[in-house]
C-alpha cells in the first residue's frame, strides 16, 4: 500500500474536488426531485452536454473564461426548452413514465453529440493562470483542482445562504416539505419549480464545463456520472441541500479513497453504503422532510 | 361572500360530493357540522382548488373560481387553515409567518406579525424554533396566524379545535370570538357541537356529500331529528 503524508494529502484533496463535483450535480437532481416530485434520468446528459458547449465556445471564442460562462447558459436554455415541451406535460404522469421519458432522452442527447462533435474525446486546457501546481497544506497540487474545488465550494455556499436566509429559499423549502400549503399561501409552485430547474441545468452545465479539463469530454460521461449522482441523492435524502453535501462528501471519498486503498472493491464499496442507508434510514441521511 | 352551488368532486373514480349548495355572506361565522365521512373536508378543499370540481359553481367576491390553481383562489383572499394543520416543519415559525405576510402586506385587514404575536403571545417565544418543534396548540396558533397575515377576505378552518386539550380550545375560542368582533369572515368545520354553536351566526349540517339544513344555532338546537340524524348525539 502506498504511504507517506503527503498521498494521503493528496488523496484527500482529490477526494474533495470530486466530491464537489457530485455536488454542482446532484444538488440540482435532487431539489428538482424533491420539489416537482420529478426524476430527471437525463441530468447526467445535461452535464455532457456542458462539457461539449464548453469545448465548442473555448475552441471558437475566447478559451477556457467563454466555456465556463457558455457552457452553463447553453444548458440552462435547452432546460428550458426541454421543460416546455416535455417535462412540464409530464409533472403529473408518475414516476414510471418520467424515468421512461428522461432515460430516452439520454440516447437522444448522447446521439445529437455523437453526429455533432463525433464519438471520440476532446479536451479542454485549463486557464494558464490555473495551469501549474500550487503549494497547499505542504503538498504540490494541480492549481486546476484547487479551482474546481472552490467553485463546488463558491456554489455551496451561495446555495446555502440563499436557501436558509432568503425569502425565495424559505419558499423553495415550504414547497420541497408541503406543495399543497405553499400554493395555499400564495405561492405559485410551478414558477418556482421552473425557476429551480433552470438553476439545476445551468449547475449540471458548469460541472460539464470544469470536468472537461480533467477528464476530457466523451459521449459517455454523462451516463457515468449519473450512476454515483443518483446515489448521491438517494443517501443524502431527496430535496435537501445538507444531504446533498454530505451525500456528496460520503461518495466523492469512499470512490477516492476506496480506489487506492482496495482497488478491486472500490466500486462494490458505494453500492454497500447505498444498501446500509437505505436499510437503515430509507428516507436517506438528512431528508428534506422530516 | 362565497357562494357553492350544485358541486361535485371526489378522489379519482370516487364521487364524495354530491350537489353541495352553500352560501357564507362577508363578516359572518359559518359553521360547517356532519359526522365522519359527510364531505366537510372535501368541500373545503374544492374552495380552495385543491381537489377539482367536477361539476358545480364556486363563486367568490364575485369571481368563478372553480378550476383555478390553489395559488391563485389563495391570492384572491381566501385563506385555509387545514385540519392537519400544515405547518412547514422545515421552516421556523418566523419563516412559517413572513412567507404568509408576503402576499398579505398592504391589504385591508391591516394584520401584521406584531398583531398576530399580539394575539399569540406563545408564537413570540418560539420565533426561532422549528415548526416541527411546536405542540399541537401552538401549531394550530401558528395556522391560524398565518391565515390572518395573509389578510383575507375569508378565512376556512378546519377542525381547529381537534386534539387540542380543552383550555387550548377554551384560548382558541377567545380568540376566534376576538375575530369575530373584529369583523373576520370565517367558514369553520368543526365536530365541537358547542364550540361551533357557540361561535356561528349561521350553521350547516353536511351528511353523504351534500348539505342537508342551513339554519340558526338556535334552530338547530332545537331541532332533535336533525341531531340524531345527521350529527350524532
Ligand atoms: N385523499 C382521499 N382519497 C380518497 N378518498 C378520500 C380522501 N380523502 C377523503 N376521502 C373520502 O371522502 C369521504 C369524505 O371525506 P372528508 O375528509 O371530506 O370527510 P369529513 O367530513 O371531513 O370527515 P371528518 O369529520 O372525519 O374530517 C370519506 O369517505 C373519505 O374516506
Ligand atoms: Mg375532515
Amino acid at each position: 500500500m502506498p504511504g507517506g503524508a503527503d498521498f494521503w494529502i493528496t488523496q484527500f484533496l482529490n477526494g474533495l474536488q470530486f466530491s464537489m463535483l457530485l455536488f454542482l450535480l446532484s444538488i440540482g437532481l435532487t431539489v428538482i426531485f424533491g420539489l416537482l416530485h420529478f426524476v430527471n434520468l437525463a441530468h447526467g446528459a445535461l452535464y455532457m452536454l456542458g462539457a461539449y458547449v464548453g469545448v465548442s465556445a473555448a475552441a471558437h471564442l475566447g478559451g477556457y473564461w467563454s466555456a465556463l460562462v457558455l457552457g452553463p447558459l447553453a444548458v440552462m436554455a435547452i432546460g428550458i426548452v426541454l421543460y416546455l415541451t416535455l417535462i412540464k406535460r409530464m409533472r403529473r404522469a408518475g414516476p414510471m413514465n418520467q424515468v421512461l421519458v428522461t432515460f430516452g432522452l439520454i440516447f437522444v442527447i448522447v446521439d445529437i453529440v455523437r453526429i455533432l462533435w463525433g464519438d471520440v474525446a476532446l479536451g479542454l486546457a485549463e486557464p494558464a493562470s490555473l495551469s501549474g501546481p500550487i503549494q497547499i497544506f505542504g503538498v504540490s497540487y494541480p492549481a486546476y483542482r484547487v479551482f474546481v474545488t472552490a467553485v463546488g465550494l463558491v456554489v455551496m455556499i451561495a446555495l446555502s445562504v440563499v436557501l436558509n436566509r432568503t425569502q425565495i429559499g424559505a419558499m423553495i423549502r415550504a414547497g420541497v416539505e408541503n406543495d399543497a400549503m405553499a400554493a395555499c399561501l400564495g405561492i405559485n409552485v410551478e414558477r418556482l419549480f421552473f425557476l429551480v430547474f433552470c438553476v439545476g441545468c445551468a449547475l449540471a452545465g458548469l460541472a460539464g464545463v470544469i470536468a472537461v479539463p480533467l477528464f476530457s469530454a466523451t459521449p459517455g460521461m454523462g451516463t457515468d456520472i449519473l450512476i454515483p449522482t443518483l446515489i448521491v441523492v438517494v443517501i443524502g435524502g431527496l430535496g435537501s441541500l445538507n444531504g446533498a453535501i454530505l451525500g456528496s462528501l460520503i461518495v466523492g471519498f469512499i470512490q477516492t479513497f476506496g480506489a487506492v486503498v482496495t482497488p478491486g472493491l472500490a466500486s462494490v464499496l458505494v453500492y454497500v453504503l447505498l444498501a446500509a442507508v437505505l436499510i437503515t434510514k430509507p428516507a436517506g441521511l438528512l431528508p428534506a422532510r422530516g | 361572500m362565497l357562494e357553492l352551488s350544485g358541486v361535485t368532486a371526489g378522489y379519482g373514480e370516487t364521487q364524495v360530493l354530491h350537489g353541495v349548495d352553500l352560501v357564507v355572506r362577508e363578516g359572518q361565522f359559518h359553521a360547517i357540522l356532519g359526522r365522519n365521512g359527510a364531505g366537510k373536508t372535501t368541500t373545503l378543499k374544492t374552495i380552495m382548488g385543491l381537489v377539482p370540481a367536477k361539476g358545480g359553481e364556486i363563486r367568490f367576491a364575485g369571481d368563478s373560481i372553480a378550476g383555478r390553481e390553489p395559488y391563485r383562489i389563495a391570492t384572491l383572499g381566501i385563506a385555509y387553515v387545514p385540519e392537519t394543520r400544515d405547518v412547514f416543519g422545515a421552516l421556523t415559525v418566523e419563516e412559517n409567518l413572513h412567507l404568509a405576510a408576503r402576499i398579505g402586506v398592504g391589504r385591508a385587514g391591516g394584520w401584521s406579525i406584531e398583531k398576530v404575536l399580539a394575539i399569540f403571545p406563545n408564537l413570540a417565544e418560539r420565533m426561532d424554533n422549528g415548526g416541527n418543534q411546536l405542540s399541537g396548540g401552538e401549531q394550530q396558533m401558528l395556522s391560524i396566524g398565518r391565515a390572518l397575515l395573509m389578510n383575507p377576505s375569508l378565512m376556512i378552518l378546519d377542525e381547529p379545535t381537534e386534539g387540542l386539550a380543552p383550555i387550548i380550545v377554551r384560548q382558541i375560542f377567545d380568540k376566534l370570538m376576538e375575530l369575530k368582533q373584529a369583523g373576520l369572515t370565517l367558514l369553520l368545520v368543526e365536530q365541537n357541537f358547542h364550540f361551533a354553536l357557540n361561535l356561528a351566526d349561521e350553521v350547516s349540517v353536511f351528511g353523504r356529500g351534500q348539505c342537508i339544513w342551513t339554519g340558526t344555532p338556535d334552530a338547530l338546537r332545537m331541532d332533535e331529528d336533525l341531531h340524531k340524524r345527521w350529527i350524532g348525539v
